[in-house]
């Protein structure tokens, strides 16, 4: 069987049953195209037949035969569209970049043959690419760089609008390698054996002759069906999935918890008998869980109060006398899983030595690689990690995971290298999840307008996980007013929630934004007013001004006036969040033959740390950008961050300007070209103040101050047919210094666009009886597309961090936690009816609207 | 190219019929032994008749039948329905007969953890469980609606459907009357659709579909609505309107149709058909809004056929 590709022709021997996608990469050898779903859904393994895109994973190579096939390796890297994608920053991660710029590609070369040099509607650009899904939500940039392509603006190079990010070349042509593209000679495959039951002790495994290693606890309880068991190695995929198939897994079935209620939870099954299977649950929140009793699977309460009898007596009154400043209400969000499109993976490979070789897509190199040398008992410099390329994190890529277990003892009992990635549907199932939650809220303001008092009870649905801390967080917000704030677990055997982008903030705000929202309708007054009366934050307040200055704010319609179909409404709210940092880091910059070489023991997921580093080096020495390089994402060098809690870029860029600064005395005078292996190491300086955390937990500390966000949203609402549709957000961020203003954009475009899905789209389903995750696919998994984007204004408000070193903060996370609250507050705005439950789908808005 | 004879061998040995493979490749524990429908002659390609009927042959694209310029001023609901189906990369590869005959989108029949009427098992766990997505007329043990876009303009076309062996039957044959809940269709495992025939409309026809989706055009429809309609001297002459999403299989909308026909035509006897559509509605506890669906979408087709924009 013969085909073309990328020009050069292709001969197949013999019969083969392989995908295209399968094919190319692991027989070609092109990794450029992703299998990032297996179902067609998310176009990462797009690739050209015959100039038409098609789903490289639902292509077979027979199919090829005499056909003429472009991968994005083909097109060079010169196509007008990969030029357009880098200079107007279409990608973070860069995991889906192929397979759009592949598509985009056919779409721009159509258009201009048709409509020469014209700009297409965003309508025919959403279109023409409604077969990709981007997490990062880099789809903003995307439209733009399509229509620049189309309009020509990208057929030569252009030195004038250099590409936001250092990689951004290898992630347009395919060249960038993540973990899921390495391969090692004499490589295995490895597959997850996991649970068939939601409670089940496992008595025996029988791997019926396959390699195999066994992933269960000490106690040998399953607690989640999809909990791996064991796993194969096998020296092909295929053959290990087979072998999968045989093992045997003898179960002892166990009463099962299975739902979420809070009533039920103390007398349910109990998922945890022990205090040490309690101890050693897994968490859905950063840091150490606050303390709490159990009783049976309720775990809570625990929180930080302020004045709580004040709080509840004031609320009970005001119950009790129908104070009409006085507002109540139970609101609740959705499990809302992380789906970064690379699935989490990883290599592993023992040498003669001893030594730990790995591949991994982490968020957390040093981190991980410090978890590792743990549970195998390994010298710190005996694990070599690497993660040079992330395709997306989110937060369930911060610690040891299965999927690394499995790799690295099937890579010791198999003495080859073993590579175990997991597929869609066990990402969905097992990839991490952001826990769903219930929220009592009660609120008062006094007579004056302020806030009186305040209660919240959030019970969180994590599965097996615990430590929700959304009520806790309601303590940093709108000053000193009395208020009782508890979290609660209520404990199932499902899988486990982990830190997901915020953890807590956006069903935390979802509740009080709207509850704030709801008290300014009662007591007469403007949204944005009220929070400016109630909220102390100096820069907030700055916000503020901005925000009601908007012209969608001031043009905003009066509250539930609309009567005809198609409604508009306007929606507020805001975000406050802690400033993490981590004060080890450090950066280390060697000459190399005159180039300045960056190295620190971080990652770039998509943020845009690399470019970060280099931007920081370039400006504080003064060189162009072909005198820097920077190489992250390994181990083997100085301590860096993890890219978790908005921390990595007011850790990193210190630390990089004061490496900086120690090679400018170094060099003292002489020119790189003059001071090869010149060498030195900067750290992170002290903030003015130091810090809230009197020493780092976990390498991370806590600053002084909070960041914060206002989000102003529009949205048009189909009543007929029950469709939300998110026209518009402007969102002020406050967060300091922006180090480079298009990352920072690009960023919080993904922000606002993941809070777009967990306002409308996103819910995982369990099926009751079982605890089956029947939301297992991305047909049955929603997440964003290009066409669910809204416009997206973003400004920045960058004073009042002068006691920072670098004076600015993270922005990744507060661009994202009040986005579902200002959708709540603009639906309210359109139709009238406050929407209490997450995500606000069509049925739930046409049930809200008939009543 | 392969012969349809040496097609059906395979099949008669045991092969499954791959047309485009988009819902096969996808779905876990894929036989192995394929008999690819691509190869063969006589499943290819749409022919158009010089009466503006058009034979439209299983393995047409549906990007090949989204782009047919003649079918759109013939046949412009059956094109609009397959111009929004879907993806780009989707609609290159699936085909005409693939999407007809497709599996259902049930979760649970898509989860190898549950057996169920269409798995040899005897229940439903969808019923007890996650079904929004379902039926909203209940009329089988099995409650997953039939998924195809195209059978809802077909059917309001009174197409045929070729089948080899078995002659030619009116569409709605394929899918019987529904009750069945351990199959979507009623072909036996040797038996192939070959073509699908489309009479020609009544000159001055307007149709109109529409999908109504959750969110956005990618996602599977909650509802989707076909509307014919011939208008002379401003009273509606005949009219047809099918529906999907609804039941077990595409349904006729004949109280719809009665309502309208001999009526002028106007947006009050829109209004006053349209409050038909759900008559025959029987929901599931997760799917009472799609009776609401169902008569907004059946309204809104039916509004656009009469050039009513608003």
């Amino acid at each position: 069987m013969k085909f073309t590709m990328n020009g050069r022709p292709v001969t197949v021997d013999g019969a083969t049953a392989e995908t295209a996608v399968g094919f190319i990469r692991e027989t070609a050898g092109l990794t450029g195209a992703k299998p990032a779903c297996g179902t067609g859904a998310c176009g990462a393994c797009t690739i050209l037949v015959d100039g038409t895109a098609v789903a490289g994973c639902l292509t077979l190579c027979s199919d090829l035969e005499g056909r003429e096939v472009t991968t994005v390796e083909g097109l060079g890297g010169t196509h007008p569209v990969q030029r357009a994608f880098a200079a107007h920053d279409a990608l973070q991660c860069g995991y889906c970049t192929p397979g759009f710029v592949v598509a985009a590609a056919a779409f721009v070369d159509g258009w201009r043959a048709e409509h020469g040099d014209t700009t297409p509607s965003r309508e025919l650009i959403a279109e023409a690419l409604a077969g990709h899904l981007c997490r990062c939500g880099a789809y903003p940039g995307i439209y733009a760089a399509v229509e620049a392509a189309c309009a020509g603006e990208h057929d030569d190079e252009r030195p004038d609008v250099p590409p936001a990010r250092v990689e951004a070349l290898e992630k347009i042509t395919g060249a960038a390698c993540y973990t899921t593209d390495v391969r090692l000679a004499g490589q295995w495959e490895g597959v997850i054996v996991r649970s068939e039951h939601a409670h089940a002790e496992v008595t025996s495994i029988s791997g019926q002759g396959a390699q195999l290693v066994e992933l269960l606890g000490a106690d040998r309880i399953a607690r989640y069906v999809g909990q791996p068991i064991a796993a194969v190695a096998a020296p092909t995929r295929a053959e290990a999935l087979a072998a999968a198939a045989r093992v045997q897994v003898e179960y002892r079935p166990l009463p099962a918890a299975l739902s979420f209620d809070p009533e039920e939870a103390p007398d349910a099954a109990a998922v945890y008998p022990s205090k040490d299977g309690r101890r050693g649950a897994p968490r859905s929140s950063e840091g150490p869980p606050s303390p709490a009793r159990w009783r049976g699977n309720l775990r809570g309460p625990s929180g930080l109060s302020k004045r709580p009898r004040t709080a509840v007596r004031r609320i009970e009154q005001a119950r009790e006398g129908n104070d009409e400043r006085f507002f109540s209400a139970t609101f609740s969000t959705a499990v809302q899983a992380h789906t970064a499109l690379e699935p989490h993976a990883c290599l592993a490979r023992w040498d003669t030595g001893g030594d730990l070789h790995l591949h991994v897509s982490t968020q957390a190199v040093d981190r991980l690689a410090g978890q590792v040398a743990k549970r195998w008992r390994l010298r710190s410099e005996q694990v070599h990690l690497v993660a040079e390329h992330v395709g997306g994190g989110f937060g369930a890529k911060v610690n040891l995971t299965g999927e690394v277990v499995a790799a690295v003892e099937l890579a010791r009992l198999t003495g080859a290298p073993v590579r175990v990635v997991l597929d869609r549907a066990e990402e969905l199932i097992d990839g991490g999840c952001r826990p769903g939650t219930r929220t009592e809220l009660a609120m008062l303001a006094d007579a004056e307008g302020r806030l009186a008092a305040l209660t919240m009870d959030v019970h969180g649905d994590g599965g097996i996980a615990v430590a929700n801390n959304a009520a806790s967080l309601a303590r940093y917000i709108y000053g000193n007013a009395p208020r009782r704030l508890r979290d609660f677990d209520v404990v199932t055997n499902r899988p486990p929630a982990a830190p997901f982008r915020g953890p807590g903030h956006p069903p935390m705000l979802w509740a009080l934004e709207q509850a704030v929202d709801e008290m300014a309708h009662r007591l007469g007054t403007d949204p944005i007013e009220l929070r400016r009366r109630w909220d102390g934050n100096p820069k907030r307040q700055a916000l503020y001004d901005w925000a009601a200055e908007l012209n969608a704010w001031r043009d905003r319609p009066p509250n539930g006036g609309q009567q005809g179909r198609h409604r508009r409404g306007v929606g507020v709210a805001v975000a406050n969040y802690l400033y993490f940092l981590d004060p080890g880091t450090k950066v280390e910059l060697t000459v190399e033959q005159g180039v300045v070489v960056a190295r620190t023991a971080t990652q770039d997921v998509g943020t845009g740390s690399r470019s970060v580093i280099s931007q920081v080096v370039r400006e504080t020495l003064g060189v162009t950008a072909d005198r820097v390089r920077v190489e992250i994402g390994r181990t083997g060098t100085v301590h860096g961050p993890a890219a978790a809690s908005s921390c990595s870029t007011p850790s990193i860029g210190p630390a990089a300007h004061d490496a900086a600064r120690r090679l400018h005395s170094a060099l003292d005078g002489r020119s790189l070209d003059d001071a090869e292996g010149l060498r030195v190491v900067g750290r992170r300086p002290w903030d003015r103040w130091g810090y809230v955390t009197p020493f780092p937990i976990g390498d991370f500390a806590i600053g002084r101050g909070f960041t914060g966000a206002v989000y102003v949203t529009e949205v048009e609402v189909d009543t007929h047919l029950g469709n939300v549709r998110v026209t518009r957000v402007s969102c002020g961020i406050a967060a300091g210094r922006v180090y480079s203003p298009r990352l920072a954009r690009s960023q919080c475009h993904g922000g606002v666009i993941q809070g777009v899905g967990y306002a409308l789209l996103e819910q995982r389903h369990t099926d009751p009886a079982t605890g089956v995750v029947m939301t297992d696919s991305l047909a049955d998994y929603r997440i964003p597309g290009i066409a669910d984007t809204p416009e997206i204004i973003v400004y920045f408000h960058q004073d009042g961090w002068d006691h920072v070193s670098g004076r600015g903060t993270g922005l990744g996370e507060v661009s994202t936690m009040g986005v579902a609250a200002s959708i709540g507050n603009a639906v309210r705005n359109a139709t009238g009816w406050r929407p209490l439950d997450l995500p606000i789908s069509p049925d739930r808005l046409l049930q809200g609207l008939a009543e | 190219m392969t012969g349809l004879d040496q097609t059906l061998e395979a099949l008669r040995a045991g092969a499954l019929p791959r047309a485009g493979g988009t819902d096969l490749l996808a779905r876990p524990h894929t036989p192995q032994v394929i008999a690819d429908l691509r190869d063969v002659a006589e499943l290819a390609g749409i022919h158009h008749l010089p009466d503006g009927s058009a034979r439209i042959g299983a393995t047409t694209t549906i990007a090949h039948l989204a782009a047919d310029d003649r079918l759109l001023s013939t046949h412009p609901a059956l094109v609009l329905a397959a111009r929004t189906l879907a993806t780009p990369q989707i609609r290159a590869t699936a085909t005409v007969g693939g999407n007809l005959l497709q599996r259902n989108r049930c979760p649970y029949l898509r989860n190898p953890a549950f057996t169920c009427h269409q798995t040899g098992g005897d229940g439903c766990p969808a019923r007890t469980g996650w079904h929004s997505w379902a039926v909203a007329i209940d009329h089988s043990a099995c409650i997953a609606p039939h998924p195809s876009s195209l059978a809802v303009p077909l059917l309001a076309h009174d197409a045929r459907a070729e089948l080899h062996p078995g002659g030619t039957i009116p569409l709605i044959d394929l899918y019987g009357d529904g009750t069945d809940p351990t199959r979507d269709h009623q072909l036996t495992s040797e038996q192939l659709l070959i073509a699908v025939h489309i009479p020609a409309p009544p000159e001055g026809e307007r149709a109109v579909h529409q999908r109504t989706t959750p969110h956005g055009s990618t996602d599977w429809p909650l509802v989707e609505a076909t509307a014919r309609l011939l208008i002379t001297s401003g009273n509606i002459a005949s009219a047809t309107v099918a529906i999907g999403g609804i039941a077990r299989t595409p349904q006729r909308l004949t109280a719809v149709e009665t309502a309208l026909t001999g009526q002028p035509a106007t947006t009050e006897t829109a209004n006053t058909a349209a409050a038909h559509a759900t008559a025959d509605c029987t929901p599931l506890p997760q799917t009472r809004h799609k009776t609401h669906l169902l008569h907004h979408t059946v309204l809104d087709t039916l509004r656009k056929a009469l050039g009513d924009t608003s």
